[in-house]
């Protein structure tokens, strides 16, 4: 803003432009109009080389993120791609070094049907990408409407919002748990209601059968809501108020200044924690282990749970580490659209 | 210009050789080159040299209080009788974290100095020929073979050459029965066949009172092979064949035994459909709450639990019943089998030698000696491996430790197969997949051949 006066007022070239972070303004003094010191610009040195040396950034800085990227992220990720071209189990785990080379089978095999345990891993593909896809539907707006009802002052609305937390913070097994003490078949509190209501049969069965799905959503919504509240909540308070006036004063009503002004500059936000979250939900392994055990029913064998049992139950690893990396493949397609919007962000700002 | 391009590569150059050596040292601690205790410890060292050995056990979920209580004596025992030697001891929950944890071990080759495994894990930890095969010196280091029961022996290892496993203790399987039901329904003795079992649970069964003859869980990921096993050698058939290179699951027996188990269910209707979901712990709970008759396939690690609960003084043990529904003596090729070879077995991986090796065979002698057998059996009621752990010893010498001695007596061995792991884990979901099918209306028993087919075709696709 005060350049904006300034360029205004014509009595300067706009030498400080400012940014706004937090509340605080910050100063941003381009390069070119640094202040020099004894003939030379501060922080450069009379030398050409050494001119271009200071100027570069210092990459070397980098090297013990990048050793530990190296041993954390790369070297198990070679490892993985070597495993699955491997016959790794429990005849060859000791020596895993000189496990028989078998190309593409693990591959053929992970797409191959007929899995006698649970589903198969196509089949499991499909579980993870509708119950993640399923689940974000659901909690998209549970988390909206939670974070307008609280975005306003109210009396006693640090301790709703503190409420609003608690299925986040609580640890997932314990969720889990819950959730497998409320659908349990007969005596589940879930079951017991929906006889007294007279909606469904006391016998009816969450925890295997094809509802076992819709327990997992069930459970996965309740405890993951507050991610998409939290995130929106967030992006509210860098709405101005000053729009909603003027929509107001323009005769906008709440419905038409909520599609009009707030979901418009949710969108970049929104869309972030839609991502964030399908991919959160893919990922999810100890949801459905500790709500369902092994074997889960095939249609709540997420591809995790399905990939853990193959590798540590059945000493599979080959199968599993194909398995693992047709995940990758497929994580990759939202990933690809969550990098490039955060380098369209980049670009915009 | 060139100087600034000569040094921009002269810097890429370092960046590159410290990434190089970066990575390659990084490598080399993830693989051999890293020292572990054992390592450390093995070797020619002098005799002084102060030795750390690691036990790896299953935690008494039970009584995990008890147990650690018992280890921290029979450590500080064993340390002050062998100077030099200290003992840590750490535990696994579950069948998952003692197989991620044997894997890791073996693959990394370093982990635990001594791994405590379950009879019908032994197989596999066999094929890995990632453990230390017991020599005949080591048997007599530990007090001979001729010390511990004959039938733990025979899930030592494929051969008595090529044994892995030292029997620690053992957990064969019984009926248990509610005695106070029994009386109510009129029933005098606990069934001997499989048809006395099924009209006795009939007559304990009133779902109005939410009583029911039996339980089962075939949501379990290992239960439902116990049985299945148990029924399939009955009616004269195995899980494979003898040579263990052939998988049979599809057999007639096979598919007779797992259709009569769900028949409980859907035939006679013994047990309450919400078994359907039920895993172990929730099996026990129904048992616990004195509204179940008959609990089957169960160890004394059980009275601990049972103690504490409303049916602790109406609980007692029998052996299973041994003749196959509808049948008055056992099938052509049928055998008697009451129980499988069932119980704990320590392991030492073949990554541990010299003075380490030799600790860990001192501390399997020290535990499977007669007054550590029976500290077990008093902490926590595993049965001890030990045959003279019983002479002389008045907490052993009850009917039902009895009636559990006479199982152990006819108990018979598992295929010795490093594929029974994952056979395990397959039957497991096969019986899930039919429980589902029971729970969705959808059942049809002529699945029940057409799944085991499918899984006999993993089986086998995992033998060697």
């Amino acid at each position: 803003m005060a350049s904006k006066w300034a360029a205004e007022l014509g009595c300067l070239r706009p030498l400080v432009t400012s940014i706004e972070v937090g509340g605080v303004t910050v100063a941003v003094v381009p390069a070119r109009e640094r202040p020099e010191v004894g003939g030379s610009t501060i922080g450069l040195t009379q030398s050409g080389g050494r001119r271009r040396m200071a100027s570069r950034p210092p990459f070397w800085m980098m090297v013990p993120a990048v050793l530990l990227l190296l041993m954390i992220v790369v070297t198990p990720f070679l490892l993985s791609i070597y495993t699955s071209f491997i016959k790794l189990d429990q005849y060859t785990i000791a020596n895993w070094t000189r496990a028989p080379w078998v190309g593409l089978e693990n591959y053929v095999t992970a797409f191959s049907q007929g899995n006698a345990l649970g589903a198969s891993a196509l089949q499991s593909v499909w579980v993870s990408v509708t119950f993640s896809l399923a689940t974000t539907l659901i909690i998209t707006p549970v988390g909206i409407v939670a974070a307008l009802l609280v975005n306003k002052p109210f009396r006693g609305r640090g301790a709703v919002r503190a409420m609003f937390l608690i299925p986040y913070v609580l640890p997932v097994f314990v969720n889990a748990i819950m959730w497998r003490l409320l659908f349990m078949n007969g005596w589940g509190l879930v079951d017991q209601m929906l006889a007294n209501l007279h909606l469904a049969s006391l016998n009816t069965f969450w925890l295997i059968g094809p509802k076992s799905f819709w327990a997992m959503v069930i459970a996965d919504v309740w405890a993951s809501w507050p991610f998409i509240y939290l995130m929106v909540l967030a992006g509210l308070q860098g709405i101005s108020e000053e729009l909603y006036e003027s929509a107001w004063l323009d005769g906008a009503t709440h419905w038409r200044s909520f599609f009009s002004i707030t979901l418009p500059m949710l969108r970049p936000i929104l869309g972030l924690a839609l991502l964030l979250s399908t991919l959160n939900h893919f990922n999810n392994f100890t949801l459905p282990f500790v709500m369902f055990g092994t074997p889960p029913a095939p249609q709540a064998d997420v591809l995790p749970l399905n990939v853990y049992i193959t590798s540590f139950q059945t000493f599979n690893f080959g199968l599993g580490a194909a398995m693992s990396l047709l995940t990758l493949i497929i994580m990759m397609v939202p990933a690809f659209f969550y990098i490039r919007m955060l380098r369209l962000g980049e670009a915009t700002s | 210009m060139v100087m600034s391009q000569r040094n921009s590569r002269f810097r890429m150059g370092q960046v590159l050789t410290v990434l190089t050596l970066g990575t390659a040292v990084t490598l080399t601690g993830c693989g051999g080159g890293t020292v572990s205790p054992n390592q450390a410890n093995g070797g020619s060292g002098s005799s002084q040299t102060p030795i750390t050995i690691h036990v790896f056990v299953g935690k008494d979920t039970a009584q995990p209080q008890a147990q650690v209580q018992l280890y921290h004596k029979l450590t500080k025992e064993f340390e002050q009788s062998n100077p030099g030697i200290t003992v840590r001891w750490s535990t696994y929950a579950s069948a998952s974290e003692e197989n991620t944890t044997l894997q890791t071990s073996l693959a990394t080759k370093q982990g635990p100095d001594i791994f405590e495994l379950g009879s019908t894990i032994v197989p596999t930890a066999s094929a890995t020929n990632g453990f230390h095969v017991l020599t005949t010196q080591d048997w007599l280091a530990l007090g001979g073979r001729s010390k511990f029961f004959p039938a733990q022996l025979t899930m030592s290892g494929p051969s008595s050459s090529q044994d892995i496993g030292v029997p620690e203790y053992m957990l064969p399987f019984d009926l248990v029965y509610n005695k106070k039901l029994f009386t109510q329904a009129g029933i005098q003795s606990p069934p001997t066949t499989w048809t006395e079992f099924v009209q006795d649970a009939q007559k304990m069964t009133d779902p109005a009172k939410h009583q029911w003859g039996t339980v089962m869980d075939p949501s379990d990921p290992y239960d439902p092979w116990h049985i299945g096993w148990v029924l399939t050698k009955q009616l004269g058939g195995d899980f494979l064949s003898s040579d263990a290179k052939t998988a049979t699951l599809n057999s007639q027996a096979s598919v007779q035994a797992l259709t009569f188990w769900f028949d409980w269910l859907t035939q006679f209707h013994i047990v309450s459909p919400n078994s359907l979901t039920y895993k172990s712990a929730d099996e026990l709970h129904a048992f616990e709450s004195g509204r179940i008759g008959m609990l089957v396939m169960q160890g004394p690690t059980l009275m601990p639990s049972l103690n504490t609960s409303p049916v602790k003084n109406d609980y007692a043990f029998a052996p299973m019943p041994t003749i196959p529904y509808g049948m008055t003596s056992l099938p052509a090729g049928g055998v008697p089998v009451e129980t499988f070879v069932s119980g704990q077995y320590l392991c030492i991986p073949n990554y541990v030698t010299g003075q380490t090796l030799q600790a860990t065979l001192k501390w399997l002698k020290f535990v499977t000696q007669v007054p550590q057998q029976q500290a077990f059996f008093q902490a926590y009621g595993y049965m001890p491996a030990n045959l003279n752990a019983y002479n002389n010893y008045a907490p052993l010498d009850t009917p039902t430790m009895k009636s559990f001695v006479t199982a152990e007596k006819n108990a018979y061995p598992t295929p010795f197969s490093g594929a029974w792991g994952n056979l395990e884990v397959i039957y497991g979901g096969v019986a899930s997949k039919v429980a589902n099918e029971i729970a969705t209306n959808s059942y049809n028993a002529a699945n029940i051949g057409k799944y085991l087919k499918t899984a006999n075709a993993q089986v086998q696709a995992s033998l060697q």
